[in-house]
């Protein structure tokens, strides 16, 4: 089991820790998972992310390389952006692992694959696996930049998606106005021997620590994808509802033909939201009920803190509308629900 | 963890408390900070009969679902309707107002043959 260089920070602050993807995270703080999920969505919290993986891929062919590979067009941005872009499977254009790349500079991008993906995306795209090298916080919540003020205000002022070097205290740290929660923030990755102390920092600022706990209930609330639930083996992007991740326009990519045979068909299925009556959570694999028939499946569920009710995302036929009643079988009880539009909560930005 | 000796317990991790010759039911503190969060707890109708260990409800957390079971065999005589709305009193408070439900043991003895608090103890921290 692999440790984040945060590790005995976690355990000093009382953490309950999980194995999550061979590595061994928080999963909440003595505060509990529902006040960290609170803390996020009206003031600020922070995230040991270290498991993430980290591939720098890097000389003149990198951009060429990566955009052979990936379904989203660099082309797109520029060097000091991050985009969210997809590696599929070039048989049948499943969804192989969701990813952020964080252009660095010209010639370097960090690839910021899931955790348990890390080798299969070094696969595709080469490039060095410097996991290792450093620690990732993220800062996450409408209070998130004003906090950070405190600690760097080169940090806090990072603008969302942008990419962007800072000094802090003398060491370099890597800063991305991205995230995971559907709120504002920022991702900072900071080398091992430097990580204690800007966790440290952000604490001090008034920044509240949450685990991995609050972060799938945030997720969900902003009903982003998770790697092994809404996206994986047998899932496209189309499915997923993120066909703005693929970049037509562009030139081949891995997994393109599958995927445009599967856009003239038309995805056979989508992910939709379920809204439940109740508190009680759906879950992962319980059938939607249409008029007796088992016609979906949920593939994340919990308890939404802020709508205080069961949610879900779940895979239903394509021409199922928003508003449609439908029961989710949990355990053997019918539960009612209603097909919601999606994110759960109002956008509000990254 | 705390274990008040004024109780028995059962190896799922509830506890009983003897009032008038009816156990008050619930799960003990090892089993709700386990848990985690408690958002929804699922409790037997009143009026309900029950076997000893079989599953009378749900205990959901953000991160998982476990049975609640009856520590000995009787009829349900009143259940915890406030954990409807505010399941989290399971973990505020697990031995007071976090309890789920009472029930009449058909055995009066039955109480007699649960965990005690020693026995419970050396059963969280092994």
């Amino acid at each position: 089991m692999r440790t984040s260089p945060l590790d005995a920070a976690h355990r000093a602050l009382g953490a309950k820790m999980v194995p999550f993807g061979g590595w061994e995270m928080p999963l909440s703080y003595p505060g509990g998972t529902l006040a960290e999920h609170r803390a996020c969505r009206t003031s600020a919290v922070a995230f040991d992310v270290s498991h993430l993986g980290t591939v720098r891929v890097a000389g003149p062919q990198a951009f060429e390389t990566l955009n052979a590979s990936l379904t989203n067009d660099l082309g797109r941005i520029a060097p000091g952006r991050a985009q969210y872009t997809h590696l599929l499977d070039e048989a049948d254009a499943s969804v192989l692992d969701d990813i952020i790349v964080w252009w660095v500079a010209e010639e370097r991008f960090d690839v910021m694959p899931n955790a348990s993906n890390t080798a299969r995306v070094m696969g595709a795209v080469g490039g060095q696996d410097v996991t290792d090298t450093r620690a990732i916080v993220a800062v996450q919540g409408p209070e998130a930049r004003r906090r950070l003020q405190a600690v760097s205000p080169e940090a806090a002022e990072v603008p969302r998606f942008a990419v962007r070097q800072i000094d802090w205290r003398g060491t370099p740290v890597l800063v991305a106005g991205t995230g995971y929660t559907g709120e504002q923030g920022v991702e900072l990755a900071v080398p091992v021997d430097a990580a204690e102390a800007l966790w440290s920092a952000v604490l001090d600022a008034g920044v509240v620590p949450a685990g991995l706990g609050a972060r799938d209930t945030l997720r969900l609330e902003a009903a982003l994808p998770l790697h092994g639930h809404e996206l994986g083996p047998g899932i496209t992007p189309l499915q997923a509802g993120l066909g703005w991740v693929v970049a037509w326009n562009k030139g081949p990519f891995q997994g393109r033909d599958a995927l445009e045979d599967e856009r003239e068909r038309g995805p056979k299925r989508l992910l939709a939201g379920l809204a439940m009556q109740g508190r009680q959570p759906p879950r992962e694999g319980c059938a939607v009920m249409m008029d007796d028939a088992p016609e979906g499946v949920v593939t994340s569920g919990n308890f939404s803190p802020m709508l205080e009710r069961g949610i879900a995302l779940a895979f239903l036929p394509p021409q199922v509308e928003v508003g449609t009643a439908v029961e989710v079988d949990v355990r053997n009880r019918r539960l009612p629900a209603s097909v919601t539009k999606l994110p759960f909560l109002a956008k509000k930005g990254a | 963890m705390n274990v008040p000796d004024d109780l028995r317990y059962t190896t799922d991790h509830e506890w009983a408390r003897l009032e008038d010759g009816r156990l008050r039911v619930g799960i003990t503190d090892y089993a709700q900070d386990a848990l985690g969060d408690i958002v929804f707890v699922q409790l037997p109708e009143a009026g309900a009969t029950v076997e000893a260990a079989s599953s009378v409800g749900e205990i959901e957390s953000t991160k998982s679902v476990s049975d609640v079971y009856a520590p000995v065999a009787g009829d349900v005589i009143e259940v915890n309707g406030q954990l409807s709305e505010q399941p989290q009193q399971v973990n505020d408070d697990p031995y007071g107002e976090g309890w789920l439900c009472v029930i009449d043991p058909s055995d009066p003895a039955a109480f007699g043959t649960l965990l005690d608090a020693e026995a419970y103890r050396r059963l969280t921290s092994s």
